[in-house]
């Protein structure tokens, strides 16, 4: 076996390191890393008080940080193809719509380049569209986003088309495909990956599963009307109904997060991903909710005012989503849930070995 | 080996592992043989199903520990109190095995008037020299037995060694000639010097100095025991755990003893399996890499006038009955083997180009020799000593003396690259620019790369074939030996003289094959098996072996392995029955239990229904039944023994043993062991206790400590500054000293670091942290592991004090995937009497937390402990 | 015993599946090391955990056998097999190979697939690595190789078994502690095997085959001494399938929303006009 380069230890516990765990216990008189413990510690057991050496039993998601990226604008791109679409139909601002079908079209191409980005194997991205699984989140989603896609090119396609020549069959056939497309598969599509995150092992995420794709859906809602408002259109009141609608729901759905009790909600209060969810409920719903009320009483400030509600509303859609994901890596380390194992039982057991000594 | 040798005729587990299945209770000491032989244990695993009842001994609660009925801890060191207890038990609860202890051991024999036994001697058997520090074991012969000695040593006497040769003892007296009171009841006779020989091996003892309590011994007596009679029986497995003891001999002899009184050799699920620690070490004594004897065990002439010439040697060695009276003819045809026609009558059959044992030729021997600077150049083939050999220091500075050094290995071994990076050279104890040694490091094939045959535990010999050709340079070792035979060979017909007149003799034509060269080894094979040098036949049967030089055989145990051109027995793996005939070939004669003779009654019958083995066929007039017989397969049960037609028929028809001159397995042996007659508990070298039955011989009084400077012992009893028991052996995930296993990324991730086994209140006690670095110390060398504290490793009460042990593995060296310190550095080179082999499984030690300095600093923190802290 | 011959006489069609049990095991990682060379998977990792002998710590992309050593009571005269108390037990981990198998349900690309012998196998020439699957395991088996970019898991030695062959694991147990057959037949093996058990005392043997689950039943079943938690088996495993309707209507019900709160807001203020 051709061994010998490739396998080389990759982290074998030197010496420094463990002159680094001897003054991390001395300094805060507790270890983080598995491995070396403290004199008189308890020893690693395997029990059923205390799991496999309390060992994580989960895998944790293998997800780069493009996921949530890819999760912000997809669902920013979904709920701007609905806008986009339903806008026109409804004979509301022309303006308004053509930058909001533009920004699906762009949108779904750069969320398409994330998530193929994320892949271990990129340049079999296709291979996703060789079977459809209803029951795969990820197989429906993948579907989603090329249906959306080119129901996006195809209304931007149009719009293209009726800028060279008035009234074409084939705009007209391409707009209503598109208009279609759009607003079908981009309700699916702006907040499936809520129920993608929800349906799986993660603790954090399957007690979520209700919440998940309302909270995202309306997150995705909400940087959709910031993203047309940050491209200029300041003035819509509809927009800004929308807005409110969103964030007084993306309120609701923060209050709700922080009435639950579930152990396996703590990660979305504890840590980083619990500092990034509340952020970002708070950018995502009261925030956006004062600015966008105030920008009613105001013509002068209306712009900035909307323009903050806006950046409040996108950067907290960006700190819920990245803050979830790694709320699920955070749920996955926490061994005894998987196991059925309640909290106080482990106190108690380690309080019993510490009075053995 | 010798322990067995002398007990019952051949020093080799007697039986199959097979056999294990049919076992009624398996008593697994000195071994942890779920480890160390997975492969055997599945029929340890197969007989506990069926209700066996499985005992381990061991001061760990390993992984066989895990996996049998009862766990029995043990103090490193105490085995012979152990068993002794346990014979104790067995002699005074009158639980021996009647009929067949009377007939089949030589339990009735009468000792002479002079002899006086360990007991009335204070730990000193009659025949002790204090100057030599030796034995004359002539107080020891039966009586009647006439001293053969003539001018030599008593054989298997000798101060140079040659403890192997003497698997079959008894040769210092003619031990045909005896006396027996078969009522047992003689004072003088075998059975009541047992008695009192053990009479203070009481459970009481057991509880004070092994550290077993008393309920906990008694319910292992019981089990054990009453797995034996008729309907039943019960095995021994042991291993390493006891062969490397300074009493190791004596520890086997002491289950032989256990294994005669219960009735338990040559009968299926019995006997003793002496599980060997290597692939083919039985194999490398078959035909031996020992300096001491020939193959098939016959000795190595010494230097003494017993051997100036033939006849005076085959006298010495002949026996006037048992197998061993056909001597002459084994040692014709070897002779003849490797002589071929330069081998005549006129010539004594080439018997003075046989070397002679000049002094100890042993490796450790040898060794010292090497340290001191005696030695020019050294051939290292498959071994490891810079890690694998005790006192791992002594080991590597005395390689920077040799001229030349020649390591034939898989991989750059620490053996091969001591010069450059031991930890003597990060020390600065050594300087790479001062090391004369000019290293040869010639690449080795691996096993799948060559074909040839192993001999394993049970005696089997099995054929690898060649799968694929060996890379680049890397040859066999057959090719190596031959083709170095060959250049020798083809100088010393250059220059014909007295001194290349061995070389000249030897025969030498093997056929070779291929680009390389390869010599044929199924050639190889048949010259072991042996031929019929008129007719130009292989041989089926030793029983054809001549002594007019019309035969040869290359070790006449394995002949029959090749009994027609063409038909290798090793090769063929179609098992016929449980007991795997047809799967290879057991020597002798493919027998698998061998001294199946006690399987049957002395009228021939078999014990029971149950244990039904080999019989006599009163029909047919032979022995039969599921095994080739070890007896001669027409003579009768009711056979009188005729000493004037020698050999086999001078036994009587119901004497098991043939290998014995009196054809009796013996509880007590006459000669042939250096130690004495009977098992005697001596403490280990360094032990924190003193011996509690002999305050006046602490260790086994014949026993080399080899003592000098560089290879010190701590004061014993109980040296203050080591006080913890240490103990070493081997894991699963790894081989040895780790040269193969720890160049294979898939063995070196299942275990990655070189650990020390600490139980939680020796951890507290000396303040060491789980995982953490803790460094051993003992009068040799310091090194470090991690803690892997567990509660498998017990506290034991001994003396009304705690004393505590503590578990080292040894694969570990600083070459190739996963690296750590040398815990044979810890080791004293030490010998045994007999077999010359070190003591590593108990020894003395001290912790300290934290991980040793690096470079000089860790010899100052070494002699700062040895010297400062009396 | 697995003897002479060795082919297993089983059809493809014929579900197959591993019965594992600890109380034959004896801890000697053979299984680890067959799967490793037969499948020829890299080593990942030399660290000493300080777990018992486990260094190997879990199963994962390059390992796909993993023996568990748990440690208890230690009495001296008392054996491991003891009935009366779990001393130190040895239990060789593997994929479940699930009735319902999360990561099969859950996998975009269709490389995970059901074969003809009822396991799951993961088709390496097909995953694209959107670990999906990794997130979909309630036994944390499967795992995507960072540096490969694609996951692996065990893959049933499916080539093995086509050939007539068992699993290179089963084959290199020396104690038959991890049997292969068939799944009806072995699942009554199992019962049989726990009634020898509790007929001998051992009270805390138990099959650990969680049919009452959502993956209904594993192809890899166990005996073990002791609870499920104790070696990191789910007591109650579910399939991430489970919450799919719950979460399709909750995403249902906000999409009708959103659309209701568009349509809302562009007919009452948006309109030109």
């Amino acid at each position: 076996m051709s061994d010998a380069g490739e396998n080389r230890p990759k982290s074998s516990v030197r010496e420094e390191r463990l002159d680094e765990i001897r003054r991390q216990a001395s300094e805060r008189g507790s270890l983080q890393q598995p491995g070396v413990r403290a004199i008189g510690s308890p020893l690693p057991k395997a029990s059923p008080q205390t799991g496999y050496y309390q060992q994580p039993l989960l895998k944790q998601p293998q997800w780069t940080p493009l996921v949530p990226l890819y999760f912000f604008v997809g669902g920013a791109s979904g709920a701007l193809g609905v806008i986009g679409s339903l806008a026109d139909l409804l004979g509301a601002d022309d303006e308004l719509a053509l930058k909001a079908r533009n920004m699906a079209t762009a949108g779904s191409a750069i969320s398409s380049v994330f998530l193929i980005a994320d892949l271990g194997r990129p340049s079999r991205f296709l291979n996703m569209l060789r079977v459809f699984k209803p029951q795969s989140v990820m197989s429906v989603g993948s579907w989603v986003l090329s249906g959306f896609g080119a129901s996006a090119a195809c209304s931007t396609l149009a719009d293209i088309l009726d800028t060279q020549v008035d009234g074409s069959a084939i705009s007209s056939f391409l707009r209503s495909v598109g208009r279609t497309g759009c607003t079908v598969l981009g309700m699916p599509f702006h907040n499936y990956t809520g129920v993608l995150i929800g349906a799986s092992v993660i603790p954090v995420w399957n007690n979520r599963i209700r919440s998940l794709p309302r909270e995202f859906g309306m997150s995705g809602l909400q940087s959709a009307v910031g993203l047309l408002e940050l491209a200029g259109e300041t003035d819509s009141n509809a927009l800004n109904a929308i807005g409110l609608v969103a964030s007084a729901f993306e309120t609701w759905e923060g209050l709700e997060l922080l009435r639950a009790r579930d152990r396996e909600v703590a990660p979305t209060k504890e840590g980083l991903s619990g500092a990034l969810i509340q952020t970002g409920g708070v950018l995502s719903g009261p925030v956006p909710i004062v600015l966008r009320l105030a920008s009613l009483f105001t013509r002068r400030r209306r712009r900035g005012l909307r323009h903050a509600a806006a950046l409040s509303g996108i950067i907290g859609s960006l700190c819920l989503r990245y803050g979830w994901v790694a709320a699920g890596t955070a749920s996955a380390r926490n061994w005894k849930i998987p196991l059925d194992i309640p909290d106080q039982e482990e106190k108690q057991s380690s309080q019993e070995l510490a009075a053995r000594g | 080996m010798p322990g067995l040798g002398t007990s019952v005729g051949r020093g080799g587990a007697t039986t199959a592992q097979q056999s294990l299945a049919d076992s009624d209770a398996i008593l697994i000491m000195g071994s942890s043989m779920a480890e160390q032989h997975p492969v055997g244990f599945q029929w340890v695993v197969e007989a506990r199903e069926r209700g066996c009842r499985v005992i381990h001994v061991d001061p760990r609660f390993t992984r066989t520990s895990a996996c049998a009925d009862m766990w029995v801890p043990l103090r490193a060191g105490t085995d012979i109190l152990f068993l002794g207890a346990l014979i104790r038990y067995v002699l005074e609860n009158d639980r021996w095995f009647k009929d067949y202890v009377v007939h089949y051991t030589n339990a009735s024999t009468i000792l002479r008037e002079d002899y006086v036994d360990a007991e009335d001697g204070a730990g000193l058997f009659s025949g002790w020299d204090d100057e030599k520090k030796q034995y004359t074991p002539e107080t020891w012969l039966y009586e009647g037995s006439e001293p053969k000695q003539s001018g030599g040593s008593h054989a298997g006497h000798h101060p140079a060694g040659g403890g192997h040769a003497k698997d079959r003892g008894g040769e210092a007296g003619h031990s045909e000639q005896f006396e027996t009171d078969e009522t047992l009841q003689h004072p003088r006779c075998v059975f009541q010097v047992l008695k009192r020989h053990f009479a203070r091996y009481t459970p009481e003892l057991v509880e004070r100095s092994c550290g077993i309590p008393k309920d906990v011994f008694l319910k292992v007596a019981e089990t054990y025991i009453a797995a034996s009679g008729p309907q039943k029986t019960g095995c021994i497995c042991y291993a390493v755990g006891w062969t490397q003891h300074s009493t190791g001999v004596q520890i086997i002899r002491a289950a032989a003893i256990l294994q005669l009184l219960l009735g338990n050799i040559g009968r299926p699920g019995g006997g003793i399996l002496a599980l060997r620690g290597h692939a083919s070490i039985q194999g490398s004594t078959d035909i031996p890499t020992l300096y001491d004897i020939l193959p098939a065990y016959m000795p190595m002439p010494f230097f003494e006038d017993d051997a100036k010439n033939f006849e005076a040697y085959v006298k010495k060695h002949t026996t006037e009955a048992g197998l061993w009276s056909k001597f002459e003819t084994f040692m014709v045809s070897f002779l003849k083997a490797w002589y071929g026609d330069a081998a005549t009558k006129e010539n004594q059959w080439g018997f003075n180009y046989l070397p002679r044992v000049t002094g100890d030729h042993s490796e450790l021997g040898y060794w010292l020799d090497m340290a001191d600077g005696k030695l020019d150049g050294l051939f290292v083939m498959g071994q490891n000593p810079a890690v694998g050999a005790p006192n791992g220091r002594l080991q590597r500075k005395a390689m920077a003396n040799l001229k030349w050094l020649v390591v034939r290995d898989l991989v750059e071994t620490e053996t091969a690259s001591f010069w450059k990076d031991s930890p003597e050279v990060e020390r600065g104890e050594l300087r790479p620019e001062d090391i004369g040694t000019e290293v040869f490091l010639m690449p080795a094939a691996g096993p799948a790369e060559k074909s040839g045959s192993f001999t394993n535990t049970q005696r089997l010999l099995q054929w690898h074939n060649k799968a694929v050709d060996a890379p680049g340079d890397a040859r066999s070792e057959l090719w190596f030996a031959y083709h170095l035979g060959r250049m020798l060979k083809e100088r010393a017909a250059r220059e014909r003289n007295a001194k290349n007149a061995a070389l000249n003799a030897l025969t030498w034509a093997i056929p070779t094959r291929g680009s390389v060269g390869e010599p044929d080894a199924e050639s190889v094979l048949a010259e072991i098996n042996g031929r019929n040098l008129t007719t130009g036949k292989l041989l089926s049967t030793f029983e054809d072996l001549k002594n007019d030089g019309s035969t040869m055989s290359g070790c006449w145990i394995y002949t029959g392995v090749m009994p027609e051109e063409g038909r290798n027995r090793a090769n063929i793996r179609e098992a016929k029955d449980s007991l795997g005939h047809g799967w290879g070939f057991a020597w002798p004669k493919d027998t698998r239990i061998i001294y199946n003779r006690a399987s049957a009654r002395p009228d021939g019958t078999p014990w029971s229904e149950e244990k039904k083995f080999v019989w006599w066929d009163s029909e047919k007039r032979e022995w039969t039944g599921k095994d080739i017989s070890d007896f001669k397969k027409d003579m009768p049960p009711d056979h009188k023994g005729d000493l004037s037609k020698g050999g086999l028929e001078a036994l009587d028809g119901d004497k098991p043993f043939g290998m014995h001159p009196d054809g009796r397995g013996w509880l007590y042996v006459n000669s042939g062991l250096k130690d004495g007659p009977l098992p005697t508990h001596f403490e280990p070298l360094e032990s924190p206790v003193r011996n509690p039955l002999y305050p006046a011989h602490q260790t086994n009084p014949p026993t080399n400590k080899k003592e000098r400077p560089d290879n010190r012992y701590a004061n014993s009893p109980g040296d203050p500054r080591f006080p913890f028991v240490l103990t070493t052996y081997r894991l699963t995930e790894h081989h040895t000293a780790g040269g193969m296993s720890r160049a294979l990324s898939h063995l070196s991730e299942l275990q990655p670091e070189l650990f020390a086994e600490i139980s939680p209140e020796l951890a507290e006690l000396t303040g060491i942290s789980p995982n953490d670095w803790v460094t051993i110390v003992t009068p040799r060398a310091l090194i470090s592991a991690r803690a892997l504290i567990t509660a498998r490793m017990s506290v034991l009460e001994i003396e009304g004090r705690q004393i505590h042990q503590v578990g080292l593995p040894y694969h570990w060296g600083w070459k190739g995937l996963v690296t750590g310190d040398v815990a044979n550095d810890l080791l004293a080179l030490s010998q045994e009497p007999n077999v010359r082999i070190m003591e590593t499984k108990g020894l003395v030690c001290n912790l300290i937390p934290g991980r040793h300095p690096a470079g000089h600093a860790a010899l100052d923190e070494l002699h700062e402990l040895l010297e400062e802290r009396p | 015993m697995s003897g002479a011959t060795d082919h297993t006489g089983i059809q493809p069609g014929e579900i197959t599946a591993f019965l594992t049990d600890s109380t034959l095991c004896i801890g000697c990682k053979a299984c680890e090391v067959a799967c490793k060379e037969w499948n020829d998977i890299s080593a990942d990792g030399f660290d000493f955990t300080g777990w018992s002998y486990d260094n190997t710590g879990a199963l994962g992309h390059a390992t796909w056998r993993h023996v568990k050593f748990v440690e208890g009571q230690i009495t001296p005269g008392i054996g491991g097999n003891s009935a009366e108390q779990f001393s130190w037990e040895f239990s060789s981990d593997v994929c479940k190979h699930c009735e319902v198998a999360g990561c099969l349900e859950a996998c975009p690309t269709g490389s995970l697939v059901r074969t003809e012998f009822g396991s799951v196998f993961l088709q390496p020439d097909i995953c694209n690595g959107c670990s999906y699957c990794v997130i979909s395991c309630p036994f944390g088996v499967v795992q995507k190789d960072e540096d490969d970019g694609r996951a692996f898991k065990c893959t049933f030695c499916t080539d093995r078994q086509k050939a007539g062959l068992m699993p290179a694991c089963a084959k290199a147990c020396p104690t038959e502690s991890i049997k292969f057959g068939r799944h009806d037949e072995l699942r009554i093996e199992a019962q049989v095997r726990l009634a020898t058990l509790q007929a001998r005392g051992m009270a805390d043997a138990q099959i650990y085959d969680p049919t009452d689950s959502s993956v209904k039943g594993i192809h890899s079943m166990f005996i073990i001494r002791g609870e499920p938690e104790t070696y990191n088996l789910p007591p109650k495993p579910e399939v991430p399938s489970i919450y799919l309707k719950e979460g399709w209507k909750s995403a249902a019900f906000e999409a009708v929303a959103m659309v209701g709160a568009v349509v809302a807001s562009f007919f009452l203020l948006g309109r030109k006009g």
